[in-house]
């Protein structure tokens, strides 16, 4: 059931009348049966994995939960005894007991991510391409997240954040929430889990701002990445037949349908969680305004960035192990070289992983190793730069080097999308040397609206880009648009969103059948 | 202590007045994970501490007086 679907909405209606109709104690149940249901309505072979995914992480949380409380309890009762040396040992013992569950744990869920997300790659690297059954079918709904997802919480329980949950249908819920099934965000059991349990009254606050977001997801899913897809598609699926303008704008064009269809469908999920009463983590801050790479990945899919940070960059950078590596190496490579050592090494995992998660095929491990090796590079380089500043009298202030830097990471970002949008990394490269030829007529000429857009449609992305980019330039200044529009007379607020709902289904791409594209995120 | 760790945080981003900011360094988004590992690493050092992956919450690092109390609690 894709997210814009109308089975979508007469679904995600029917769950908000029985939420607010059934009292407050068992409305969680209402919403894990919804969860459940919504997945057997999506993909009923695979829901399997996610229920064995449930009852491993549940369990190893007990015993985890156990441990911690059985710890606490015993310093509370014999701390006063003990040295400091017998509560880090005490510690260390504990610590050891627990890690051995995590590990176990870690590798059932991501054994199981593998397993069904990356082993029909595995087969075809090794040569039995041939196997008579094909197990892409099988890849299960939102494997990645829920399954990322149980990571956290089971990591977040060894370092004692929170309890272990005891009710394993509340975990259920947790692990199940329908509106991040398709694509997310990543949530975190303490920010999510309370939000879940507890039964929230009806506000019709919530249900006009929900909607607003749902509509505003629509029109950035259909309107615009639907339609700069049709661009994309054209091009990237006939590569041979492409080469300069076309390759530029087309890839061009994918960053404006990859962050409408991702950051639109995320609209959508957070504004059916907002009408019942939950607020989901946002996911995006406006990434193409930001002037690094590193700043784009703090603002581009956030919870996994920060997953990646809290479970795979902080732990590597601040091990022991590469500590001391990097202690060693302060000799030879130099002090600053020396500290940056385990820096390096985590920021190259983290990228590996956010390659990898995308999928297994090289040309992912290619676009991770990209950006990290450009925030890498720009780490190692960084003195140069700050000289080259320096000696060209660059003023780091005004507003034209901003502006400078956001064009800048905007190049590499786009760039870089080649890699995870092209068939595989050969044509990905192929593309890039295609992209030299220099044919500005297909512009002047109207070659450009022969490729399934027309004049009229890229004048209508053109448009609502720039609506768009607008919405964003306010909230960037701080701009609460929804806040405003409250604040607006009856007749201009309605006319507002009478006029999103006519754009939308005006101008909205409905695929065959009126059925809308899948989205991209959805196949992570 | 406190004029130790202002000295730390000022090596590692020269471009932030810790000391006169109201902003909440890790909310408000002043200070970013490369920032994060390199001033744990310089406070491991300086204070002969060990502040591990589960000290590295937001509230612990979220102002200056969090980070000293960080330290005096990895201290005791």
């Amino acid at each position: 059931m894709a997210l814009t679907s109308f089975y979508f909405l007469l679904f995600a209606l029917a769950v908000t009348v029985v939420y607010f109709v059934l009292p407050k104690k068992i409305r969680w149940v209402a919403l894990l049966a919804a969860s459940y249901a919504f997945y057997l309505i999506s993909s009923p072979k695979t829901l399997v994995f996610m229920v064995f995914t449930t009852i491993v992480t549940f369990l190893g949380g007990l015993y985890i939960g156990k441990k911690n409380k059985k710890h606490k309890a015993y310093l509370a009762k014999h701390g006063q005894e003990l040295s400091r040396d017998q509560k880090k040992a005490l510690k260390a013992s504990v610590q050891k007991k627990k890690r051995r569950m995590v590990f176990l744990v870690l590798l059932l869920n991501f054994g199981v991510l593998a397993m069904v997300k990356y082993f029909r790659y595995y087969i075809e690297a090794l040569g039995f391409a041939d196997l008579s059954f094909d197990l892409g079918v099988l890849i299960p709904l939102g494997i990645s997240f829920y399954t990322f997802q149980s990571v956290a919480y089971i990591i977040d329980l060894y370092r004692n954040k929170f309890d272990a949950d005891r009710n394993i249908f509340k975990f259920a819920l947790f692990l199940s929430f329908f509106p991040l099934l398709i694509q997310g965000p990543i949530s975190r059991y303490d920010q999510l889990a309370g939000q879940l349990y507890e039964g929230h009254s009806f506000s019709y606050r919530n249900l006009t701002f929900g909607a607003q977001l749902i509509l505003w997801g629509f029109f950035k899913k259909l309107v615009i990445a639907d339609r700069a897809g049709i661009f994309v598609s054209a091009v990237f699926d006939n590569y041979t037949e492409y080469e300069g303008l076309y390759i530029i704008i087309a890839l061009l064009l994918y960053s404006v349908q990859i962050y409408g269809d991702f950051s639109g469908g995320i609209d959508i999920s957070r504004g059916v969680a907002q009408i019942l009463g939950i607020e989901l983590t946002n996911n995006f801050e406006r990434p193409y305004f930001s002037d690094s790479i590193s700043e784009f990945w703090r603002r581009w899919h956030i919870t996994l960035g920060n997953w990646c940070r809290d479970y795979i960059f902080y732990p590597i950078s601040l091990s022991k192990g590469f500590g001391k590596v990097g202690k060693a190496l302060r000799k030879v490579l130099g002090d600053r070289l020396g500290k940056l050592f385990p820096v390096i090494v985590a920021q190259l995992a983290t990228f590996l992983v956010i390659g990898i998660w995308h999928g297994a095929e090289f040309k992912y491990v290619a676009y991770g190793l990209y950006n990290g090796g450009i925030i890498i590079l720009g780490m190692i380089f960084a003195p140069l730069l700050d000289w080259l500043v320096k000696i060209l009298r660059i003023n780091t202030k005004a507003f034209s080097w901003r502006l400078f830097q956001i064009g800048r990471t905007f190049f590499l970002i786009v760039i870089g999308r080649i890699f995870p949008k092209a068939a595989s990394f050969g044509v990905a490269i192929t593309m890039l040397k295609s992209m030299a030829a220099f044919n500005p007529g297909i512009i002047t000429e109207g070659g450009i609206f022969t490729h399934g857009l027309s004049i009229y449609d890229f004048a209508i992305l053109g448009l609502c880009c720039v609506i768009w980019f607008c919405v964003s330039l306010m909230q960037e200044n701080g701009w609460r648009i929804r806040e405003a529009l409250e604040r607006q007379n009856m007749l201009f607020r309605w006319g507002i969103f009478l006029m999103a709902f006519a754009a939308i289904l005006v101008f909205g791409i409905y695929g065959p059948g009126y059925d809308a594209a899948a989205f991209i995120y959805r196949g992570f | 202590m406190k004029e130790t760790v202002l000295e730390i945080l000022k090596g590692v981003r020269s471009d932030v007045d810790f000391a006169g900011t109201d902003k909440k360094l890790i909310d408000d988004n002043v200070l970013e994970s490369l920032d994060i590992v390199a001033i744990v690493g310089e406070f491991n050092d300086e204070f002969d501490i060990e502040i591990s992956v589960e000290d590295l919450t937001p509230e612990n690092f979220n102002s200056v007086d969090a980070m000293v109390e960080l330290i005096k609690n990895a201290q005791a």
